[in-house]
């Protein structure tokens, strides 16, 4: 069963007389362990796809069905607990709570989903720490930089074990070498433990990272090439030593 | 996620200190004025509380001692003597009184200091001499505070002069004071020849004293109220007074106090809608998400009640000294109840908020 099955799905904007269509009857398949970047120029509709997908906004037509369940036939609360339980959300904002430390950050979605708060510290803790961020546990997001708040963001979207990672333009705000390492990074841990990975992005070289790479074009799937990841992804590597 | 809901709080000082101030100030206000109210009801009564009598017995139709006058000719007393079950029956007499003093007017309630019959003696003599000698007069240390009257002064009273002899505690009440003459120099000041205002009547051992008043009050003349509820109705006066008062200073600390909590929690609300939305989108419920702004809010109050208690009660307790008529009691129980409409205070400045966070769109997180 797909981790994700889009099918013919479209969506139009109305306001006043003007209707705009962003995503044009798309259809697409994710699987676990798979990692598709979705690439396209701006207002292509990506990020309308992402958003249908996530559940934070419904389809005009056709339906979006996530580990075989139709999302249409859920409530609000439902589609909240859908969110928590098979989603991880990367930004390109990083959007980390500015009140809360790196730590708590992580273990939001943890104490959101009902972990007492002991375990959901070291399981938080043990996240940041695979990261390579154990020495920022307590800082605050405004004292980190754009690299660790990102890993940081990272470690929040892999807090509940998520069967698919949702990352809108994660390299956007982060120099060229910090956004390949913070996305290879994410898709080495996604590979690692089989999860999903839909990447939106305009960066070319996030293809390096990809196993798909689908290409949008005024609302509608265009093409779909193959991308490098096998050549670079570390447990490829390993894999292949073995 | 109380957690949040603090560090939301905390992060922002400026406005953390504005909604704990304002919650402080609305404490402050019902607090105190809900601390006067009861001060001043105790004060009312306090000194009735002490005289001693079982039954008030008062011309028909008089409830209270300011209100109505009750004029009862002396010889009354033989009737309530002879009634069965009666132990004894004492006249007290009093009237209120006003003299210039400083170009100001004064209120005294001029009791007849019995003490032949023991009767209308101070509750509590704090300065000078406990009963006044002829000529002479004992009145409450609040009034010779506030208005600089020594031992020693003399006071104009209804065509008399009397010498300040003592000071008495327990018998101020808000615009009058409890003031003791010998029963002479009172009996001149009231002029009611052949007549006092009430009876104190005690009860035999063992007699029922509810049969005993029904036998009293075979005379239609007289009424024979209990001594609680001759208290009841001397403090009701306060009550009815400043009731009114009190609920408009109380609508108005709420009022204060929901803006205050409502704007700030309003406004962090709005400038958090971004992070709500991330909260949101990554599973956190719209009721998980309002339970975080409740315990802003509630968490804002508690803080606040506290501040503003302890203000309160640091106030109460020093603004005495300086301003005498500044008498305040706060209960437990008030203080229980204020904290309890501190609570309601938060829980309904949150709904603004709720609102708001209720039309945050989630998918508005992946706009950069």
């Amino acid at each position: 069963m797909s981790v994700v099955s889009v099918q013919d799905v479209s969506k139009t904007f109305s306001s006043g007389h003007t209707a705009v269509t962003a995503v044009d009857h798309v259809s697409l398949e994710v699987e676990a362990g798979d990692i598709v970047l979705v690439m396209g120029p701006s207002g292509s509709g990506k990020t309308t796809l992402l958003s249908m997908i996530g559940t934070l906004m419904s389809p005009t037509t056709g339906r979006i069905l996530i580990s075989g369940q139709d999302t249409s036939t859920l409530a609000p609360a439902q589609l909240s607990r859908l969110r928590l339980r098979e989603f991880g959300f990367v930004f390109q904002t990083f959007n980390l709570l500015s009140a809360l430390t790196a730590e708590e950050n992580v273990m939001v979605p943890l104490l959101t989903a009902g972990m007492h708060r002991k375990p959901a510290r070291a399981k938080a803790r043990a996240a940041l720490e695979q990261l390579k961020l154990g020495h920022r546990l307590r800082n605050l997001p405004r004292d980190l930089s754009g690299g660790e708040k990102q890993r940081v963001a990272i470690a929040r979207s892999l807090a509940n074990d998520p069967r698919l990672i949702l990352a809108d333009e994660p390299t956007a705000n982060l120099d060229a070498r910090t956004g390949q390492d913070v996305t290879l990074l994410l898709c080495e841990t996604a590979c690692r433990e089989n999860r999903a990975v839909i990447i939106v992005s305009h960066d070319q070289r996030l293809r390096t990272a990809a196993k798909r790479v689908i290409t949008i074009e005024d609302g509608r799937l265009t093409t779909e090439e193959d991308g490098e990841h096998n050549q670079n992804c570390r447990m490829h590597a390993r894999a292949g030593s073995s | 996620m109380l957690f949040l809901a603090i560090k939301n709080l905390v992060q922002e000082k400026t406005r953390l200190l504005i909604s704990v101030g304002g919650v402080a100030f609305s404490v402050l206000l019902i607090m105190s004025i809900q601390g006067l109210y009861q001060g001043w009801s105790n004060k009312i009564g306090e000194y009735i509380r002490t005289v001693p009598a079982d039954y008030w017995i008062t011309q028909t139709g008089a409830t209270d001692m300011f209100h109505t006058p009750s004029v009862l000719p002396l010889t009354v007393r033989d009737f309530l003597n002879g009634v069965e079950g009666v132990a004894s029956a004492k006249p007290f007499s009093g009237r209120r009184v006003a003299f210039a003093h400083n170009g100001k007017d004064i209120n005294l309630y001029v009791i007849a200091d019995d003490v032949e019959n023991n009767v209308g003696a101070p509750a509590r003599v704090v300065e000078g001499k406990a009963v006044p000698g002829e000529g002479e007069i004992i009145i409450d240390r609040v009034v010779a505070r506030s208005e600089n009257i020594r031992i020693g002064d003399t006071i104009p009273i209804a065509g008399r002069t009397l010498k300040v002899a003592g000071y008495s505690e327990g018998g101020y009440i808000l615009s009058f004071s409890f003031a003791f003459a010998t029963k002479e120099d009172a009996e001149s000041i009231l002029q009611l020849p052949g007549a006092t205002n009430f009876f104190l009547v005690t009860v035999e051992d063992g007699a029922a004293a509810g049969d005993v008043a029904s036998r009293i009050e075979a005379d239609p003349a007289v009424d024979a109220i209990t001594k609680d509820r001759f208290v009841e109705n001397n403090t009701n006066i306060v009550r009815d007074t400043f009731l009114p008062i009190i609920l408009v200073l109380l609508l108005i600390g709420i009022a204060v106090g929901m803006t205050v909590i409502g704007l700030t929690i309003f406004t962090s609300t709005i400038e958090k809608a971004r992070e709500y939305g991330v909260l949101k989108a990554i599973g956190v419920s719209n009721r998980q998400l309002y339970t975080v702004v409740v315990e802003q809010a509630v968490t804002a109050a508690v803080l606040g009640y506290a501040l503003g208690a302890a203000l309160a009660l640091a106030i109460n307790a020093v603004a005495g000294n300086y301003v005498p008529e500044f008498i305040t009691e706060i209960r437990w129980l008030d203080a229980a109840w204020i904290f309890a409409v501190t609570m309601v205070m938060a829980v309904v400045s949150s709904l603004l908020p709720v609102r708001r966070l209720a039309r945050i769109d989630p998918a508005e997180v992946f706009r950069a």
